[in-house]
């Protein structure tokens, strides 16, 4: 903890002696960064390296349910590295599958354990914990347990899981708070579902789960939950993936379907009920048609909500300091460098008004600011064209405008689409589907025919998409796509 | 009561150790054998073991600490010594806490900072 400035005697000398430089107007800190995850690390990681003198507050508010977890925020604890651990045990169950037809004999059935899968996870997740506050110790970073609200322009209250309070000061501020996952606002929702935050630490295997939500994080878990052996079903108010190429989500919908998930259309549920206690119990959920007045039930083992996520800005004393949030949404709105209203306090990642909510957005952006703010570089993070990808059973990766904005931006007639079915070669000899991998990219034909929009769906898709984002970041062509050999045999050449 | 130390070498020896103290919070340092002198084949282990013994008060109380010699230099250098194999050390010295994924490796032990927060915070 930082000690208060008793040191009348020679404030400079004692930083210069830590090998430190001054911090201005005697302040606590140069930087304290609201937030340890993905974003906040970063900038306060690329601080330290300039030498500033940086605070980390990081708190995890434990869910309805009880769940807490370590430092690193979402992506490292409960989104990303979980859940694409997660994806891999649903894809190696899918391999121990196809394994037989490639000649390995096994004569036991293969079943899945989820404890020992979790406890796995949850162990290397704790190693980035730990990693975390080695590398901040290590690097001079100051980091508390603690949650951190604005009660001053200059003037940060931590308060730790023990409810002590603490006053720090700094020159400025980055508030990389994120998000959180929503709830229903319904009788029963946070008595007795779950979110992401707490499927990734469940102590009980899951069971038969109905997942609320048609978001990526719904479908991806409903996914490999699938996978897994489970019986899911997915309840859907309206469209699937909203804000992505919708040609491409009805097809990853379609595919979970004909691969055993069940899915509920224009319901959303009213009601959820207990009818057994129990590491799961039994629910019964209650939904109502959004198109008509029909009610139905269902009974299941565990409901997972995955309808969207609230940023954490509500109560961190932003009206204290006149940091202006969209009041409908919490979402801050910054300028091209990240900067709120308020000049000396920046905010980055998740929290952000009409950004990405991608780990490596935040991260780019959060060591960018911090360079501008204390290394006098210029560059400011290039939210165009980055790549993302989906991890549903059938990956679906993309980048750049899907065909529908890009219709809307450039004119049908001014854009061409290329798309092709393919079959992975490891599909063939198991005999798995034949003609729902599937390619597209979309060109502006006024520029060149330039790619403007990378979409795949097939194994391995991160992989693919990865290199073509560099190359449409270039500003690759049709004509140089065409003219570029493929690689034989595999998906991406098409 | 305070923190204890118990001296333990090779494999099995750690581990019936550490199983005969299941429930109380068990440090580890692992180190290169020492010769007549007293000396480590290991020589970022000689440069450890004073910082992490300088931080030994700082243990909770009721904790264990196991100063464990894990053999040497050529079973250590062997990719399939038990230490390797089952405790997944990936070198020498090694300090962790037993049971969780807590652990500072070669040089990260010669920093006193990171000993403390190893022993000090959950």
């Amino acid at each position: 903890s930082v000690k208060a400035h008793k040191e009348e005697d020679n404030p400079q000398k004692t930083m210069e002696v830590n090998g430190l430089t001054p911090v201005p107007d005697s302040y606590d800190y140069d930087l304290i960064v609201i937030g340890g995850g993905s974003g906040g690390l970063a900038a306060a990681k690329e601080a330290a390296k300039y030498e500033k003198k940086v605070m980390v507050l990081d708190f995890v508010t434990p869910t309805p349910q009880g769940s807490s977890w370590g430092l690193g925020g979402t992506c490292v604890n409960v989104g990303c590295i979980p859940k694409k651990l997660m994806h891999q045990a649903a894809l190696l169950g899918q391999a121990l599958q196809d394994s037989r037809k490639f000649g390995w004999q096994f004569t036991e059935e293969v079943k899945h354990n989820w404890m020992t899968m979790t406890e796995s996870v949850q162990n290397y997740i704790g190693s980035l914990n730990w990693g975390y506050r080695v590398a901040l110790r290590d690097t001079k970073v100051t980091y508390e347990n603690a949650y951190g609200e604005f009660v001053g322009p200059h003037t940060i209250k931590a308060t730790n899981k023990k409810g002590i309070e603490k006053l720090y000061t700094a020159e400025r501020f980055i508030i990389a708070t994120g998000e959180r996952p929503r709830y229903l606002g319904i009788p029963g929702d946070k008595e007795y579902c779950i979110s992401s935050d707490d499927l990734f630490s469940l102590p009980y295997c899951p069971g038969k789960t109905l997942v609320v939500g048609a978001s990526y994080v719904a479908l991806e878990c409903a996914g490999f939950l699938a996978g897994l052996g489970l019986d899911v079903t997915v309840m859907v108010r309206s469209i699937l993936l909203r804000g992505f190429d919708q040609d491409m989500a009805n097809k990853i919908g379609e595919y979970m379907k004909e691969h055993g998930v069940n899915f509920i259309r224009e319901f959303v549920p009213i009601k959820v009920e207990q009818v057994e206690e129990g590491t799961p119990g039994i629910l019964k959920v209650t939904a109502k048609s959004t198109t008509g007045d029909q009610i139905i039930e269902g009974e299941y083992n565990t409901v997972l909500l995955a309808i969207g996520r609230d940023p954490c800005t509500r109560k961190i004393g932003l009206d204290k300091v006149g940091v202006n949030i969209n009041e409908k949404t919490g979402k801050i709105p910054v300028n091209d460098e990240e900067q709120t209203n308020v000049p000396h306090i920046f905010a980055i990642g998740d929290i952000l008004q009409g950004k990405l909510e991608l780990t490596p957005v935040a991260i780019q952006a959060g060591r960018l600011l911090v360079r501008r703010l204390y290394a006098g570089a210029t560059a400011k993070c290039d939210y165009v064209n980055v790549p993302t990808t989906v991890f549903t059973p059938l990956e679906y990766g993309a980048c750049g405008y899907s065909e529908e904005t890009a219709v809307e931006k450039f004119g049908e007639e001014n854009i061409e689409v290329y798309h092709s079915h393919f079959w992975p070669l490891e599909w063939t000899v198991p005999s798995r589907d034949n003609n729902k991998c599937y390619a597209k990219i979309i060109c502006n034909i006024q520029d060149n025919e330039r790619v403007i929009g990378f979409h795949v769906l097939g194994p391995n898709a991160g992989e693919v998409t990865q290199g073509f984002a560099a190359a449409i970041k270039c500003g690759l062509t049709k004509e140089q796509l065409d003219s570029t050999i493929g690689i034989h045999p595999v998906c991406a050449e098409v | 009561m305070g923190w204890e130390e118990m001296q333990v070498r090779g494999y099995s020896e750690f581990v019936r150790t550490a199983q005969s103290y299941h429930g109380r919070p068990i440090f580890a340092l692992f180190c290169g054998d020492k010769d007549a002198e007293g000396r480590s084949w290991c020589p970022d282990c000689v440069t450890a073991e004073p910082v992490v013994r300088k931080e030994l008060h700082n243990l909770p109380d009721e904790s264990v600490f196991i100063y464990c010699l894990v053999g040497d230099r050529a079973y250590w250098k062997d990719p399939n010594n038990e230490f390797r194999r089952n405790l997944k050390l990936t070198g020498v010295p090694t300090l962790l806490k037993y049971g969780t994924p807590q652990k500072l490796v070669e040089e990260e032990c010669f920093k006193a900072e990171l000993v403390r927060m190893l022993f000090t915070e959950d």
